[in-house]
């Protein structure tokens, strides 16, 4: 299928890139407002009280080289919230630094006779601060800034992960769907976005420096009512900023509505995607979607302070990043321990699972598992020494993952190589492997007509799939369980493969995709 | 009336000494030029004043209190000081410059203004051409004048100025010389004049202090040192000056 025009997609995605975009400026506004305050202040502290100079410029170092998306994530759990909050904070303490350090540098930068008539005049020591170094310093701090706020624009689009919304959902989205347009569509305005912060910042530079009484066509009050202008730029875009996301985001209204996440890959969006249409089609309750949140521990502390009410897991991740115990190779067994756990743990239950099993499985080319019939991973035995097999990175090193599966199958290939799954597949289409290990509802296996091979000796504990839900949740909206419980046993892994590629192979949109699949279950949907 | 009574300045743990045991008396209404070339001790003699640099050794009295017990801000705010590196404010206009220790003692802003066209009409920079400028449209001589209009502003008794017509060229530096001089006339003021050129000095100074080598070599009017020098020092300073002067005249 062709893609939409360019027209089609921007016209269908303008009421959310503008949404973004105030988040965006919500984000990047008042972190560097925030820093610019805080900034003056510590540098001017620093400033006059020496003593305290070195500690706090290394603390204020120290914060700009832990890597941002750590520092996201460090502070969504010492905050113990998702979204803005957290996002907020980290962005101000990014923001610091350049305008803590040129501060300092430009209030030490005053010229040694200007300091000479500022104490011989009889200044105290703030008011030759205040008076002197400061204004002499403007350029240098404004230089500070604008190094800041750019910064921020480009590392406020990385709080999509921890749900804070953004410019950066767009980018998430783009990456999990490998979207080249979606990326565009976030980094293309925070680009914009960055520029125009930057040239507004300038202006006002220019607009705050002293006029010079020079022969200008313009009076000296035009000049200074030009000044003033170019002066307040900044804060008029603040400002702008701040009253377009209040109306873009009006209060929590009193309307029913539950929260539903997922992490950022394909198959996550889609189940989301698929809940929520099920929800509010079935149930007729409004749905806040906060997909793409950055992985499975950011789902779930998301879930147990109630910024979600749902979203979907897998077992084998649950009992091994959650629930931090062995595999359990049973898959009823160890839905009922999970269910258990997380019952009495969490307040929180596992609804029907959705019926696929997304585990590690190890996959070949079709026309090669046809030609020696292999159908069970036990058939690759007698040839493994002349076989290559590729595998992804985290595979390779996880004793539950090719050392395991090497020991309980007595394969030793002739090559092994580190390799991407993206890669690993067309190489198998293209006969230049002969194995590789991967998903078993990556949409890529059917469309390179690959093969899967049947783990005969039980070794992949199972990773079923099916949606968390809060307990409290359930209770206040009951008809929301019912709904969701009728999409148990709905996908099987051929069907999560086929939903699967039609995102990632076809470029469709997952809201789409999942409404046909829906038109095609009325069932689920139906009303009681 | 300002006292310097067995004053020193040291360094290195009082190893190194800049000023010697200096005794000095300086007169109201006087006009005083230290006369020196760089290192004698001058230009720390007449920063001791303003305490910009603080004395190490015996006391300075202002009008019979020792400057150590009055409040360091309120001393500077009452003497005025103009340096070579004249030190204008890059961001302020000539009018903001000049007002700087009017503001500094909270006077109304209309004062100020007052104060500062009065000042400017006085250096000869009318308030109207010159007040909205800033330091950088200004010449260096223009600078200068400045700079001694924003030490007088607050009427302060006392005249402080460190070699301030050093860095400008002679013709420049011999108008500004008369200029001060009819200020001088205009304002009743104690003045300590830092200076390394004899011209200079026997042009302004009512006396002449000579410094050389942190000790304070001889004190009197031009004619006094000149007639009985103190030293072989002095006498040789005067000497060569002499001399250039009369093959000068000998040219014409």
């Amino acid at each position: 299928m062709a893609e939409q025009s360019i027209f089609d997609f921007l016209k269908e995605r303008a009421p959310e890139l503008f949404q973004r975009l105030t988040e965006h400026m919500m984000l990047t506004g008042v972190s560097t407002g925030t820093a610019i305050v805080l900034g003056l202040v510590i540098a001017i502290f620093v400033f006059h009280y020496r003593s305290f100079r070195e500690p706090i410029m290394a603390i204020v170092g120290i914060l700009q080289t832990i890597p941002s998306l750590a520092l996201l994530v460090f502070l969504m759990t010492l905050v113990g919230k998702i979204g803005m909050t957290p996002a907020l904070i980290a962005l101000t303490l990014y923001a610091l630094l350049p305008i803590v350090r040129n501060t300092l540098i430009g209030l030490e930068s005053t010229p040694p006779s200007i300091l000479e008539a500022a104490a011989g005049l009889g200044m105290t020591p703030l008011q030759q601060i205040s008076l002197v170094r400061l204004p002499i310093a403007v350029p240098s701090i404004v230089a500070g800034i604008r190094t800041a706020t750019v910064v921020a624009v480009g590392i406020a689009t990385l709080s999509a992960f921890i749900g804070a919304g953004g410019l950066g959902e767009f980018i998430n989205r783009g990456l999990a769907l490998s979207s080249t347009r979606l990326i565009l569509l976030g980094a293309v305005p925070s680009g914009i976005l960055a520029i125009i912060y930057d040239l507004s910042l300038a202006a006002a530079e220019w607009g705050i420096r002293p006029v010079r009484k020079i022969d200008s066509p313009l009076s000296l009050k035009q000049q200074r009512f030009r000044r003033r202008a170019a002066a307040s730029l900044p804060v008029t875009l603040f400002v702008t900023g701040l009253i377009l996301y209040v109306v873009e985001h009006p209060g929590a209204q009193g309307r029913p509505h539950v929260a539903i996440g997922s992490k950022h890959f394909t198959e996550q969006i889609i189940l989301a995607e698929l809940m929520a249409q099920t929800i509010e089609k079935g149930a007729h309750i409004d749905v806040e979607r906060r997909f793409d949140l950055g992985g499975t521990l950011v789902c779930h502390g998301a879930l147990l302070r109630g910024e979600i009410d749902f979203y979907p897991e897998y077992t084998g991740t649950s009992l091994a990043t959650v629930l931090k115990v062995k595999p359990i190779i049973d898959p009823k067994v160890a839905f009922v321990t999970i269910n258990k756990e997380y019952n009495r743990l969490y307040g929180a239950t596992w609804l029907s699972p959705f019926g696929f099993n997304n585990s590690w499985a190890i996959i070949t080319a079709g026309g090669a598992s046809r030609k020696n019939s292999w159908n069970n991973i036990s058939d690759l035995q007698p040839q493994a020494n002349h076989l290559s097999i590729g595998l992804p990175a985290e595979f390779a090193e996880r004793e539950d993952g090719f050392p395991g599966l090497e020991k309980v199958y007595k394969l030793k290939f002739e090559k092994v190589e580190d390799i991407d799954t993206n890669i690993a597949y067309k190489a198998l289409a293209e006969n230049q492997l002969d194995v590789a290990a991967g998903n078993s509802t990556d949409g890529r296996i059917d469309a390179y007509k690959l093969k899967i091979l049947s783990d005969d000796k039980k070794y992949f504990p199972a990773y079923q799939s099916a949606p968390v839900a809060r307990v409290d949740t359930l209770r206040k909206y009951p008809q929301v369980e019912r709904c969701l419980n009728k999409l148990g046993g709905q996908i099987d892994d051929a069907a999560m493969r086929a939903l699967n590629y039609e995102v990632d192979g076809n470029h469709k949109s997952p809201a789409i995709v999942v409404a046909t699949f829906l038109k095609l279950h009325p069932e689920i949907t139906k009303v009681d | 009336m300002i006292e310097f009574r067995n004053v020193a300045k040291t360094y290195d743990g009082g190893k190194t000494y800049s000023v010697k045991d200096l005794n000095l008396t300086i007169e109201d209404d006087e006009f005083l030029v230290l006369l020196g070339s760089s290192g004698s001790g001058k230009s720390t003699t007449l920063k001791m004043i303003n305490r910009l640099i603080e004395p190490s050794e015996g006391s300075l009295l202002l009008d019979g209190k020792s400057i150590t017990d009055l409040d360091l801000v309120q001393l500077r705010r009452s003497i005025g000081y103009v340096f070579q590196g004249i030190g204008l404010f890059p961001h302020m206009t000539i009018a903001e410059n000049v007002a700087m220790v009017p503001r500094l003692l909270g006077w109304p802003l209309k004062k100020r203004v007052d104060r500062a066209k009065e000042l400017l009409e006085l250096i000869g920079l009318p308030y109207e051409k010159f007040g909205e400028r800033l330091p950088e449209q200004l010449s260096g001589g223009q600078q200068q004048r400045v700079g001694v209009a924003r030490a007088l502003a607050a009427d302060a008794k006392y005249l402080l100025m460190d070699e301030p017509f050093g860095a400008l060229d002679a013709v420049t530096r011999d108008r500004l010389q008369q200029e001060l001089l009819s200020i001088r006339r205009k304002v009743g003021k104690t003045f300590v004049f830092v200076t390394h050129d004899l011209f200079e000095a026997l042009t302004l100074g009512d006396r002449i202090a000579i410094f050389h080598e942190g000790v304070m070599a001889q004190v009197g009017t031009g004619k006094e040192v000149m007639a009985n020098p103190a030293s072989d020092f002095v006498r040789e300073l005067f000497a060569r000056p002499a001399q250039q002067l009369k093959d000068f005249r000998g040219m014409l």
